[in-house]
């Protein structure tokens, strides 16, 4: 989504708006008319829901609490101070928007269940107020002289045509951020808070703006829905039907996607209106169960919803251009490291411990400048706790961590990131309904100052690993070696000093160690400094200019490929200390 | 002195009244906190599952009229005992037709396939109230048993200048839930099949390395959970008139005990259940009644934002 | 007793395992090395069912393990001791022990494995009523392994028991394991990072390197394969 056709989808939403202003305008029945108001309500508070929940990955129940705070904004402005809806709405959307900073900050430490509980009752504390607070049913005053300024249309029609508006707001809205840096971060936080966070995304800073904006279009949704109704109760605003609404047709639509909460509104809305119309006379309660059923239906058959299934369906055809990446590759003569190369990264006396156990003990070692450093030792040493100090995910109890003289230590993971840290790990990371330059785009932000600017670098560092050529390709078609590939992409995409690697060489066949050993021999002679974790040792000797070997915590060995694999710590450390020394030495 | 007792008197007897109402509360909360604590699942058709009890209770006191034949009493005990078989057999069905058939997605998180079973309980939560509403209608009603306008009257002093009165039907309530709790207690702690669910919770990979059928457990434990929402909804019946939305009164109170003693933990679950009933009603003293509610999430969200772990929770869940 | 017949496995586009065909008899004591990362838990989770396969065929004392979903074939007779030892850690000493009976009927029988089981550990029969997520790493391996042979199985699949643990209880570990091999006479399949240790217990031992079995033969004989320190060291 990101750069990717962005005019046809603008182009879709006027289209879609002249055909609605069609049927607004062909619609006599006040009933219908009423119900064309409604629709795009649905779907704003669906987009709303989206912008959040459906591009962050933490769900909210709690949406009613804009949409209840935006009704009883505007209906007590004009109730009490005679203020318009005109200004009454956007007052609305502004109040929404605070609410959403405010439960935000106080609400982001939690996660997971955690998160998704909390936000359940803070329109349920709201409900409880607010009748407490003898606004039970608040009225808008009738002002039929004044319709116009007022939003007190006779003609429901204007009602529809107000409704249309707002939701082009939010679809704009929305398409915006899903083309910019804002929604590719917040899909990235989804995916992996950790990864994102490495890749120098300030999730905590787009999580709160993502619930600004979506408690902004929630409480103009709510201010809307006030004017239509003419009354708002609590319970009605308020109530958990109101959140799980906004959810229901998203999730029906289709989550993280724009046209979701849309299809989801157009469908479900007047679905159970003409249901509760003809029908609800008779059988009470038909909407809701025909509802349910619906929802239960789509989640077995069609868990991501109908645009996704339609998507996948009708859409899935395109593919990726033919062509492989491994390029058969000889490995360049080895560079020399001249001995006084300046030190680029130097990690001094670092220690940590998870509860009893001590998963870094006093390490101490140097990177110097386009050097190749291998990390090694066996399961359970500490080299994936070594790199997430490097990066800051995990704080180091003592010790210092300079690179170019700056002390790293109490930064977070984004910030060292800035600061030309690139990583990559063990498990690839991948968006996979994305294409690849989707997913290497996120990496680029960090470095660069505009989305514009931030294509060019994921373009470029593509190319640079030899995927230029896939740029538009889902990320599901890739292979495992285009994978690593395009997760080494990602990193050097943020314009690192050093780049951290974890593991690159699992899973591939001998023909792509070797071509991703000749890229990283490339990218190291053109400057780049590299430490990496690896395991396939053959690799390994030939690729790193020295080795550091970590058991249970410690460096027990620094030193050149040659020397370490015949260092008899090591070789304990490996196969045991019963080993037979002449079975190495031949 | 004179003045003073009316005042102990009335907060001897919201005590009571507190720790009764959190009894009930307890079981319900435990009934969740089950199925939270074994399946990781927030169900949201909870609610309707007490709804259900409560017209279970209904169909036999009234439907079938036992309530006058065998008198309310007895009827009551025999709706109480079937209500755990009829609905565990229901969820049990539930859970085979519905949850347990999800499409899981190529490349998912555990996170969406969380969202997709809590989407779905919602679904099923539509359908039950808005079944209820097209079965029974909407006015509410109630099961008019002699036990509700009933009550002990207990002398803690001696002297009868403070008197409590204790509702009959709140009091049997309160006795059916420590039991059906204790129950619950003993079953997953005392026998095979509790192991076997805890450790379905505990670890799923190393249970099916024990030869444990883990969609098995949570199949159990879905109908378990709902065998005793029901049964809480037969006993809150008999004081409380209900009408097919009436799940939405106890959701939050639910909730609220289950976090309060530690998502995961499902005997917490009950203390949280009382301790929520006594909050519930000791804020009545102090509180406009129409506030009443509020406390109850105000409680909820301070607890979630100081002490997420719940008061009995080990361990915060994993991020 | 257990036989590999060219097993594959993938998780998405990647090959985990390839063709890996290897022979247990009954009584052996069969050990798998490789360095990190060679599939060796892969393998271990093919023969317990938790991965699918994409090819080949498993066949236990002359079942085609197949069509037996994961959960059943404890009650074959497999029993498996997983890497990082999984202990029910919320669970107590003897709650463990217990849930490792769950696939024998005869109380009588599950009683006499715990009881043997908490003979051969002594130091867990100290401990049956703390929480098993409280013990010692060393301690949890124990109950990790007096868990499996709860079963009384026929086959016991250990994986990596000395993954994070310090060089002496290592040894004590790997001495109870030769115990109860030489004691009850058990099928053992051991797959082991470190290969010495690995390499003098067993009958006989296959090399697993990127998937692949790239060597195998008797344990001692594979002591100086020069395969072996080519898989580990590189050289």
């Amino acid at each position: 989504m990101f750069s990717t056709r962005p005019r046809l989808a603008y182009f879709a939403v006027a289209i879609i708006a002249v055909l609605y202003v069609a049927a607004i305008f062909l619609t006599t029945n006040s009933y219908y008319q009423l119900m064309l108001a409604l629709v795009p309500v649905w779907a704003v508070m669906g987009l709303s829901w989206n912008v959040f929940s459906g591009y962050s990955g933490l769900v909210s129940f709690g949406h009613a609490a804009f949409f209840g705070l935006g009704a009883y904004t505007t209906t007590l402005l004009f109730a009490k101070l005679n203020i318009t809806p005109w200004i009454g709405i956007p007052a609305a959307a502004l109040v929404g928007c605070l609410a959403g900073v405010l439960i935000g900050a106080i609400t982001f430490r939690l996660r997971g269940h955690y998160f998704a509980l909390a936000m359940l009752a803070y329109p349920l504390a709201m409900l409880y107020v607010f009748e407490w607070a003898r606004l039970q049913e608040v009225s808008f005053p009738m002002k039929r002289e004044d319709a116009a300024f007022y939003m007190q249309f006779h003609d429901q029609r204007w009602n529809a045509l107000i409704a249309l508006g707002l939701l082009v707001i939010a679809l704009l809205v929305s398409l915006k951020v899903e083309r910019s840096r804002f929604g590719m971060s917040l899909l990235a936080i989804k995916q992996n808070e950790i990864a994102a966070e490495v890749a120098g995304i300030d999730s905590y800073r787009w999580k709160l703006k993502a619930i600004a904006l979506s408690g902004a279009l929630a409480g103009a949704a709510g201010g809307f829905y006030a004017v239509v109704l003419l009354v708002v109760t609590p319970f009605t605003v308020f109530g958990l039907a109101t959140s799980a609404q906004a959810l229901i047709v998203t999730m029906f639509g289709g989550v993280g996607t724009l046209w979701g909460p849309v299809v989801g509104a157009a469908f479900l809305v007047p679905v159970s209106e003409i249901l509760h119309a003809e029908l609800g006379g008779k059988f009470p309660g038909i909407q809701g169960v025909v509802f349910g059923i619906a929802i239960i239906l789509v989640m077995m058959k069609m868990p991501q919803g109908i645009v996704w299934a339609v998507r996948d369906r009708f859409f899935a055809g395109k593919g990726r251009p033919a062509g492989s990446a491994v390029t058969p590759a000889h490995l360049a003569p080895a560079f020399i490291l001249s001995e006084a190369a300046e030190t680029l990264l130097e990690v001094q006396g670092v220690s940590r411990r998870f509860g009893g156990v001590k998963a870094l003990t006093d390490v101490t070692l140097k990177v110097r400048k386009q050097e190749i450093l291998g990390i090694i030792g066996p399961n359970g040493a500490g080299k994936t706790t070594l790199f997430n100090v490097l990066n800051g995910l995990v704080t180091p109890d003592a010790g210092s961590i300079h690179l170019k003289g700056t002390q790293m230590v109490g930064l977070p993971a984004n910030r060292i990131c800035a600061k030309g840290v690139g990583r990559t790990f063990q498990v690839a990371r991948v968006f996979a309904r994305m294409s690849l330059m989707e997913n290497v785009v996120v990496g680029a932000f960090v470095g660069a100052p505009t989305d514009a600017e931030a294509a060019e670098r994921a373009k470029a560092a593509l190319t640079r690993v030899g995927l230029g050529h896939l740029g538009e390709a889902p990320a599901d078609t890739l292979t495992n070696y285009e994978l690593r590939l395009m997760e080494l992409a990602r990193a050097l995409a943020g314009g690192p000093v050093i780049i951290l690697l974890d593991e690159p060489f699992a899973g591939l066949d001998a023909g792509e160690v070797r071509a991703f050993m000749a890229l990283l021999r490339t990218l190291r002679d053109e400057g780049m400094t590299i430490a990496i974790i690896e395991h396939t040792m053959q690799a390994m000797v030939q690729l790193v200019d020295r080795f550091v070997v970590l058991d249970h915590g410690c460096v027990i060995a620094d030193g050149p490929p040659r020397e370490v694999v015949r260092d008899r710590t090591v070789i304990t450390a490996y196969l045991g200390d019963k080993w037979v020394p002449d079975a190495v030495a031949s | 002195m004179t003045d003073m007792l009316p005042g102990l008197e009335t907060v001897l007897q919201t005590l009571a009244t507190g720790l009764l109402v959190g009894c009930t509360y307890g079981l319900m909360c435990v009934a969740l906190g089950l199925i939270f604590g074994i399946m990781r699942l927030i169900n949201f058709a909870q609610g309707d599952f007490l709804m259900l009890g409560m017209y279970f209770a209904l169909a036999i006191l009234s439907g079938l009229g036992l309530g006058t034949s065998i008198g309310s009493l007895p009827a009551l005990l025999l709706a109480a005992l079937a209500s755990i078989p009829a609905f565990f057999l229901l969820g049990w069905v539930l859970h085979s037709l519905l949850l347990a058939r999800i499409a899981q997605r190529r490349g998912a998180t555990e996170g969406e396939a969380h969202q997709t079973q809590l989407i779905m309980t919602l679904g099923i939560s539509l359908v039950l109230s808005n079944g209820a509403l097209m079965a029974f209608g909407s006015t509410p009603v109630s099961l008019n048993t002699p036990l509700a306008s009933q009550a002990f009257v207990l002398d803690p002093l001696g002297g009868g200048d403070v008197l409590v009165f204790l509702n009959e039907a709140r009091v049997l309530a309160a006795v059916a839930a420590l039991i059906a709790a204790g129950g619950l207690y003993a079953l997953l702690h005392r026998t095979d099949l509790g192991r076997r669910l805890r450790a379905s919770a505990d670890n799923p990979l190393a249970a099916t390395y024990m030869g444990i059928d883990v969609v098995w457990s949570y199949r159990v434990t879905f109908g378990l959970g709902f065998g005793l929402t029901a049964l809480a909804g037969v006993m809150v019946a008999t004081y409380y008139p209900f009408q097919p939305y009436v799940g939405l009164d106890f959701v939050i109170v639910m909730y609220a005990g289950v976090v309060l003693g530690g998502l995961g933990s499902v005997m917490g679950s009950f203390w949280g259940g009382v301790i929520i009933g006594l909050v519930q009603q000791l804020s009545t003293l102090v509180l406009p009644l129409q506030l009443q509610g509020t406390t109850v999430f105000v409680v909820f969200l301070l607890i979630l934002l100081i002490r997420p772990q719940g008061l009995f929770g080990r361990s915060v869940e994993r991020a | 007793m257990l036989s590999l017949h060219k097993v594959c496995v993938r998780y998405g586009g990647l090959s985990a395992l390839t063709d890996v065909s290897l022979e247990v008899g009954e009584g052996e004591f069969v050990t798998v090395i490789g360095p990190n990362g060679a599939g060796k838990t892969t393998l271990m989770k093919a023969i317990s069912g938790v991965v699918p396969l994409a090819g080949g065929r498993i066949m236990l004392s002359g079942t085609d393990l197949s069509k037996v979903p994961a959960q059943k074939r404890p009650h074959l007779g497999l029993a498996h001791v997983p890497e990082n030892r999984q202990v029910f850690g919320g669970l107590s000493v003897l709650e463990n022990l217990a849930l490792g009976t769950t696939s024998l009927a005869d109380p009588a029988r599950r009683e006499a494995n715990i009881e043997y089981v908490l003979d051969l550990f002594p130091i867990l029969r100290e401990r049956t009523t703390q929480l098993a997520g409280t013990l010692s790493g060393g301690q949890q391996q124990m109950l990790a392994i007096g868990r499996g042979l709860a079963s009384s199985p026929k086959v016991l699949l250990l994986d990596e028991p000395s993954m994070g643990l310090a060089p002496s209880i290592v040894d004590m570990i790997f001495e109870r394991i030769a115990r109860i091999h030489r004691e009850t006479g058990l099928t053992v399949v051991l797959v082991e990072q470190r290969a010495i240790e690995a390499l003098e217990l067993c009958t006989r031992a296959y090399v697993l390197t990127t998937g692949r079995v790239v060597a195998s033969g008797a344990g001692r004989d594979l002591m100086r394969n020069e395969e072996v320190s080519r898989a580990y060291l590189g050289a």
